[in-house]
């Protein structure tokens, strides 16, 4: 959670809770994975009350439809973003090893340099 | 430190809490996805006409929801087990830290370059200055090193007490008799708190712990290696 906002700076607007306790704002890929979900649940619902006539059945579509694809979408999306930390994480060690070790025998650069003239 | 009336978890400072907020995120948006559900199933049985009274059985509504809840479970369970074993890893600490816990105060023991001991006690209210925290700023905080992992020994003199520090994602008991372990990296430099979470008498809620993270050059400019 951020810090409270000292005296002076602007109040932060509230965040947006579904439900009272899902942070959309606050939390990665929520709110994208909510977005496509609300539009599959329409398409889907909408879809299948063109091709049947029935409301109620189309509702259950689109329910099933909202869980299916957000959750589908949430995977999706915490899957990239857990890669993306990893190579942020491999990206940050690696900048430290270097601006540690530069110029001295343990240097990656020169590791590297020597493997690929060999 | 947590604000007034803040709800969610507080910024991670080691990377198992920041295992642990990735994993909050992951249950709460099941749990979402299931009230969901539950409320609009409860909106159909609340606007339904059907009133069929020969309905006997429904074996495929009941085979979905057996095999369903059994998934979630697993999608739940199998991240949460990850995490659970990610945290009893060795890691090798550089320091070992005692904290000894006491009605209602704690005791420090950093043993290993030396016998610094000290006692933390809550800051009462007379003696804030102002800009310290009331209920959390102590008079002698546990001073570490950043980016070093760090093994605490946990233990009480009298009765139950808990030693948690929320941003590091720590609780562990203090249990008289007992030893128990934990450890833990801190990330980035600063000032963390936490409080004692084992009701233990009438001070409970006046026994903070305060942990100061500083870099590892200036700790050892310090008295744990030059007492």
């Amino acid at each position: 959670m951020a810090a409270p906002p000292e005296p002076g700076e602007p109040e932060e607007r509230k965040s947006l809770k579904l439900l009272g306790f899902l942070d959309v704002e606050n939390t990665p890929c929520a709110r994208h994975s909510i977005l496509y979900g609300s539009l599959g649940s329409v398409v889907a619902g909408f879809g299948h009350f063109l091709f049947t006539s029935e409301i109620r059945r189309s509702c259950d579509v689109g329910v099933g439809g909202f869980i299916l694809v957000t959750l589908g979408c949430w995977f999706h999306c915490r899957y990239n973003y857990a890669k993306q930390r990893i190579q942020e994480r491999i990206a940050r060690e690696e900048i430290k090893k270097k601006i540690l070790y530069e110029g001295t025998h343990l240097d990656p650069e020169r590791k590297h340099n020597g493997s690929s003239s060999n | 430190m947590a604000h007034a009336a803040q709800v969610g978890l507080q910024d991670a400072t080691s990377p198992i809490m920041e295992e642990l907020i990735t994993f909050h995120d992951h249950a709460l948006m099941i749990i979402f996805l299931i009230c969901f559900l539950v409320l609009y199933a409860l909106f159909l049985t609340l606007t339904t006409k059907l009133t069929n009274t020969n309905i006997s059985d429904a074996q495929e509504m009941e085979t979905v929801w057996t095999i369903l809840p059994a998934i979630i479970l697993v999608l739940i369970a199998l991240p949460s087990l990850r995490i659970l074993y990610m945290t009893d890893e060795i890691n090798d600490p550089s320091l070992t830290i005692k904290s000894i816990g006491h009605q209602w105060y704690w005791t420090y023991e950093y043993t290993d370059y030396g016998g610094l001991i000290f006692n933390s006690y809550m800051l009462p209210p007379l003696f804030l200055e102002p800009g310290d925290l009331r209920l959390l700023d102590v008079d002698n905080r546990v001073v570490l090193p950043v980016e070093a992992p760090i093994r605490m020994m946990i233990t009480s003199q009298d009765v139950l007490h808990s030693w948690a520090v929320p941003t590091l994602g720590l609780k562990t008991d203090a249990i008289p008799g007992r030893l128990n372990q934990t450890t833990f990296t801190a990330t980035r430099p600063g000032v963390y708190y936490g409080q004692c979470s084992e009701i233990c008498g009438a001070n409970h809620s006046f026994m903070p712990i305060v942990l100061e993270l500083i870099p590892l050059k200036i700790f050892e400019m310090g008295p744990v290696f030059t007492l």
